[in-house]
């Protein structure tokens, strides 16, 4: 089963703020973006377990900041809400955080139901367009990702 | 002759590369990302230094190459003036598509992997000084035009995401075909081991540093402004004397930057 | 809130319910210095600058009674951010020292960072500029019962230190870490930053004369106010309780090295502005207790009062509570006061010109308020004035007289016999977490940046910088404390600690130059804890006495600047004294300075500072017996002094071309360092028998951190070395020599002793780190 954490910033969200101002003001998205949000996504991979919720709580704990984040755990579903186009962005080459991650979830911390831990950004694109996937799609290539290292994918 | 060292909101070697320019015979100014983008044109050549542009927002190097002074860059990089892009600066050429400089953005430089026997020893940021070797032949591009073929140079690097990768499989055939790969990095004898310490952040083929097709621009990883005085050298670096003023192997890149506008203009 | 004429238990209860710290003494003497009921603003405001770690209430007596904070290099003692001393007649040297270490403890990234942001904000603010910092950081056991947290603490301060530090641009010049069981729930994460400025170019914090009959704009400079951080001092002013944690992270502060950045740049213009229109402005950096801190100490410290308004403060939300507005420690920010023909240029340098607003949400340059004549502290929100308080009563604080009792400690030295293999013992000191090399950590930290290094760590004892382009001079700085030492005897902690930090300085050939203490205990409430504390201070004075400056006869090394961190206590226990000294020193050309990696085969191998049976507190009892001992390492004042003045003589004058000092792991660790730093070609040959009497064992006598030096001698210069020592009145005691086998050797009466092949001591000193972090 796949713990899924979304955790988002309760304090500014700098990072979305500079990228939503450069699509503003440098990149002709000005009409079209009304605003822009992020989060951050783990997938954990876990063999089955009884209390899933229980145990998406305490990887929490590890992974969230309270003090300036909060999140939304959810066992193998993934659910956006309305009103946005969801992008995730992720590497596609080796990832040495996620690495690092599942080391210290299996070894350091005893979670050894762990089998994989995926990271990724989930950036929210609030869009005026007739075809707003095309023009998230757009928005990803043009800036969110970098091809060479990183994979995008419309939710 | 004047150079332009450009400095967006989170550089942070902009000062010590003025002085290391300076020290290399070259007049310069530090100038400021927002000002009027003709004040630019005034400038012979260009150095975008090390440091944090916003803070490696998004991605090291991406808000700082959509600012419109990158425009401008493009536009003189185009009429042949030298940029050279150092740490930060490297990453922000990448990213605005300026180097390798083929066609559009073809490669990214991805957080630092340290490979030993196969085993993932370490990863992230690191701080050491390492030996660069020139692979490509003299005179062919501006920060390296005074620097013979297979000279070591003796630099430090600082960084997070010094990973050359890119999911072009041609691509390094291409750089090393055009003679595009500028410095690797290597033991004290020259030789590029593919691991970790000698390759210090499992970039491609040890890769360091790359020019593009007309040579006028160089990215490379390494800071040469910080080895641009002897003093500057490692304690057990047998050359690290001479007095304050005496010049360092980092000095070689701002002076072959100054024989380049004065050859070319 | 109502205090006047009701019963204490009520007035302790109102008091707490509203989350306040202040006692019920504390509160009636502030309705009776008011003559009415507090508002709940002014309550906080008061909570905040009575706090423990705004008034230094329980230690002030203390500090005053004992430190000796001037002397003739001293351009500005503790009385300001950062201390100042002369460095020649046009530059100075700016330093500061501060404590971060509950915040630390549970968030370590963002509480470490936040310590950085700080003490790089103090030094800046004095119109510097930031060349430097350095990090004593203290860790419980890695390898204990608590291992788990102690390295989820120990990986994420490391990771906040680097990932401001590398951002903002200044070098990590030098620091420690020490793994320490006392410390598994309480960390500390201790920095210092240095800097550089003109000494007609210093900015003083305090309102300017003529300020405040000239009515001159307070202006807010940098983040928008928010909540993080608010009760940050009264969190730091209480001991850590795991049940408070939730409640805890709430007073964290968030960093951001990106805006403080843009923020040192813009202060430099601003500064300019102000050298070119020959105008005196404050500036001040918001640190703990806020914007109610800063403002408040700024006009009382010049005989002024204030008049701000929270409603011109820029804040995340006009929502914001004004107590919150006024205490909150939201980070990156200062505060100036100019005259208000100057404003408008101020506003544009940072609105327009660094874009503030573009750079962070919200960021600006706003005016607040005015300096006045009435010596009130006022401010006004939503129309009313929340807060009319006497702005000295308010900053001037309470003193305490704490109890102190001497803990009742039971010492004993291991009557366990020394080990067989005693290369193998040395083995195993060189891999213990105290001991090993540090580079798994400081390879994460840009030393580089800026381009000032001469020495980095893992060179030498001491970091150099040459900070200023063009000039000879460089600045040293070392970092020193043992707190195993400080579970013996808090006195000798104290002592020694300023000892070593001097001794570390000179072994470069740099002169100790000045100091700064801080000083981490725990709840000075307990009497015994109160009486660490006075030793600790006792034993660092009585130290800076003794070891003068070099040049001038009797007079102490001055401490210019400090902090003084405690509650370092939860409920399993308090931390060991840990009295931390940074030792600021000065070295006319940098040339001369000498790195501590052996140079050469054949020269000879001096010993500074004879051995003595002192094991207690060493990482050989502590790695080999698992055992603390009892005769903890003395400083013999007089020849602690000749050592370090000898060494800094011997070195100027080129007899000395490597030095090393005799600390953690005694004279075997010191072997073994100076001949694995740089490519490790080069080993040792030593003969022990003059090491030490020859009644002390082998062991003691390889492992006894007694203070001294080990000196390479250049060849051909043994009689300038040895009339050198002869005019300290220190003893000549030559070991042996340098060999060109990568092997370090030591003989006792003849017998082998120690026969350490460099490869595995490498292996081993290398890993040792890496293993208690993993």
């Amino acid at each position: 089963m796949k713990i899924n954490l979304r955790v988002w910033l309760k304090i500014p969200d700098a990072e979305a703020v500079t990228v939503k101002n450069t699509l503003i003001r440098r990149m002709g998205y000005g009409k079209a973006l009304s605003d822009l949000k992020k989060e951050r996504l783990w997938s954990i991979e876990v063999e089955d377990v009884e209390n899933p919720d229980e145990l998406a709580r305490k990887f929490a704990r590890q992974l969230v900041n309270e003090n300036k984040e909060d999140y939304i755990a959810s066992v193998d579903s993934l659910v956006f809400e309305e009103g946005y186009v969801p992008v995730k962005v992720g590497l596609h080459i080796e990832d040495g955080e996620a690495i690092t991650t599942m080391n210290q979830l299996q070894n350091r911390l005893g979670f050894d139901m762990v089998t994989g831990v995926e990271r990724s950004t989930v950036w929210k694109l609030y869009l005026d367009s007739n075809d707003s996937v095309k023009l998230a799609e757009e928005i990803a290539e043009r800036l969110l990702i970098n091809p060479h290292k990183d994979f995008y994918e419309v939710l | 002759m004047k150079i332009a060292v450009i400095q967006f909101p989170g550089t942070n070697c902009e000062y010590e590369t003025l002085v290391a320019a300076k020290s290399a015979g070259v007049d310069g100014e530090i100038f400021r990302w927002n000002r009027p983008a003709q004040e630019l044109c005034d400038f012979d050549g260009y150095v975008i230094p090390g440091g944090f542009s916003y803070q490696d927002r998004l991605r090291a190097g991406a808000i700082a190459s959509k600012e419109p002074v990158m425009e401008t860059l493009r536009e003189e990089a185009e009429a042949g003036k030298p940029i050279v892009g150092i740490c930060n600066g490297f990453q922000i050429l990448v990213e605005s598509g300026l180097l390798p400089g083929l066609d559009g953005v073809d490669a990214a430089l991805a957080q630092n992997v340290m490979v030993s026997k196969n085993q993932i020893v370490r990863r992230g940021f690191y701080c050491a000084w390492t030996t660069l070797r020139h692979d490509a032949p003299p005179n062919r591009c501006a920060g390296t035009f005074l620097i013979e073929k297979g000279e070591l140079l003796p630099i430090p690097l600082a960084h997070a995401e010094g990973n050359l990768v890119t999911a072009d499989e041609n691509l390094i055939d291409r750089l090393n075909e055009e003679n595009q790969v500028v410095f690797r990095y290597c033991d004290e004898e020259g030789n590029s081991t593919p691991d970790y310490p000698v390759n210090i952040n499992g970039s491609r083929q040890n890769i360091a540093g790359i020019c593009n097709p007309e040579g006028n621009v160089l990215g490379m990883m390494p800071h040469p402004e910080r080895s641009n005085f002897a003093w500057q050298l490692p304690a057990f670096d047998p050359a690290k004397k001479g007095g304050l003023e005496t010049p360092g192997p980092g000095r070689r890149i701002f002076e072959s930057m100054k024989r380049y506008i004065e050859v070319k203009r | 809130m109502r205090i006047i004429g009701l019963p204490d238990q009520e007035v302790e209860a109102n008091l707490r319910g509203a989350g306040l710290g202040l006692s019920v003494p504390e509160a009636r003497s502030i309705a009776d210095n008011l003559g009415r009921d507090p508002t709940f603003t002014e309550l906080f405001n008061y909570d905040t600058m009575w706090s423990e770690h705004c008034s230094y209430k329980s230690s002030r007596a203390t500090l005053d009674e004992f430190l000796h904070t001037t002397g003739p290099n001293v351009v500005q003692g503790p009385e300001e951010d950062a201390g100042i001393v002369a460095i020649d007649d046009e530059w100075c040297l700016v330093i500061a020292h501060e404590s971060h270490n509950h915040p630390s403890q549970i968030l370590p990234n963002e509480g470490a960072a936040t310590g950085i942001g700080g003490i790089v904000r103090d030094v800046n603010c004095m119109g510097a500029k930031v060349v430097a910092t350095a990090d004593p950081l203290r860790f419980g056991d890695p390898h204990g019962s608590d291992s788990n947290h102690v390295r989820w603490v120990a990986g994420g301060v490391v990771d906040g230190i680097w990932q401001y530090g590398n951002a903002l641009g200044v070098p990590v010049m030098g620091g420690d870490v020490v793994f320490d069981e006392s410390f598994n729930t309480n960390c500390l994460v201790n920095v210092v930053a240095v800097g550089v400025v003109k000494k007609n170019e210093i900015i003083k914090s305090r309102a300017p004369a003529g300020a405040g009959e000239k009515g001159y704009d307070v202006i807010l400079i940098g983040k928008p106010t928010d909540s993080s951080g608010f009760g940050g001092v009264t969190f730091a002013s209480e001991e850590l309780r795991e049940e408070d944690e939730e409640a805890n992270r709430g007073a964290i502060q968030i960093p951001d090295p990106f805006l403080k950045n843009v923020l040192f740049k813009a202060n430099q213009d601003l500064f300019r502005l102000a050298r070119e229109r020959g105008i005196t402005i404050g500036f001040k950096d918001l640190g703990g207790g806020g914007f109610t801190c800063a403002s408040s100490e700024m006009g009382a410290s010049a005989g002024y009062g204030m008049d701000l308004s929270l409603d011109k403060v820029h804040k995340v939300s006009d929502d914001l509570p004004a107590e919150v507005a006024s205490c909150a420690e939201t980070q990156e920010r200062f505060l100036l006061i100019c005259p208000p023909e100057m404003t408008p240029k101020v506003l544009q340098i940072y609105n327009e010109y660094w874009d503030l607003p573009n750079v962070y949400e919200g960021a600006r340059a706003t005016v607040v308020g005015k300096v006045t004549t009435n010596g009130r502290y006022i401010t006004h929100y939503k129309d009313e004035v929340i807060c009319n308080v006497s702005i000295e009563h308010l900053t001037k604080g309470i003193r305490y007289q704490r109890e102190e009792r001497p803990r009742e400690i039971t010492l004993s030295e291991p009557l366990i016999a020394p080990p067989e293999d005693l290369g193998a013992a040395l083995l195993k000191v060189l891999a213990s977490p105290n001991c090993s090399s540090r580079e798994h950590i400081y390879r994460y930290y840009d030393t580089e940046v800026q381009g000032n290094a001469i020495i980095r760590p893992g060179e030498a004892d001491a970091g150099l910088i040459a900070p200023v382009r063009g000039k000879k001079f460089g600045i040293a700085l070392s970092v020193d404390s043992n707190p195993f030492y400080g579970r013996i005897s808090p006195y000798w902690a104290g002592a020694t600690a300023v000892a070593e930090a001097m001794r570390n300085v000179a072994a470069i050939g740099a002169t100790p130059w000045t100091m700064t203490d801080c000083l981490n205990f725990g709840n000075p409430e307990k009497p015994e804890a109160f009486w660490e504390f006075r030793e600790c201070v006792k034993g660092l004075s009585d130290a800076a006495k003794a070891l003068w400056i070099k040049g001038y006869e009797d007079t102490p090394v001055p401490i210019v600047s400090g902090n003084v961190s405690f509650y370092n206590e939860s409920p399993e226990g308090a931390v060991d004294p840990s009295p931390v000294i940074a030792c600021a020193g000065l070295i006319k050309d940098v040339e001369t300075a000498v790195a501590m990696h052996l140079k050469e085969p054949e020269n000879r191998i001096y010993l500074l500072g004879p051995r003595f049976d002192e094991l207690g507190g060493s990482d050989y009892y502590h790695t080999i017996f698992g055992s603390l001992g009892a005769n903890v390492p003395n400083v013999r004042f007089e020849m602690e002094r000749n050592m370090i003045y000898a060494t800094i003589d011997s070195i100027a004058e080129g007899a000395v071309v490597s030095a090393h000092d005799i600390s953690n792991g005694g004279l075997g660790a010191t072997a073994a360092e100076m001949a694995l730093a740089g490519k490790a070609k080069l080993g040792m040959n030593l003969s022990l028998d003059s090491a030490g009497s020859a009644n002390l064992g082998t062991d003691k006598l390889i492992f006894s951190e007694s203070s001294g030096f080990l000196l390479e001698c250049k060849t051909g210069k043994e009689e300038v070395l040895e009339s050198i020592l002869r005019k300290y009145s220190l003893d000549v005691i030559d070991l042996g020599a340098v060999t060109d086998s990568p092997k370090i050797s030591m003989t006792r009466k003849e017998k082998v002793a120690v026969d350490l092949d460099l490869k595995a001591a490498k292996k081993a000193w290398a890993e040792g780190l890496v293993e208690a972090m993993r």
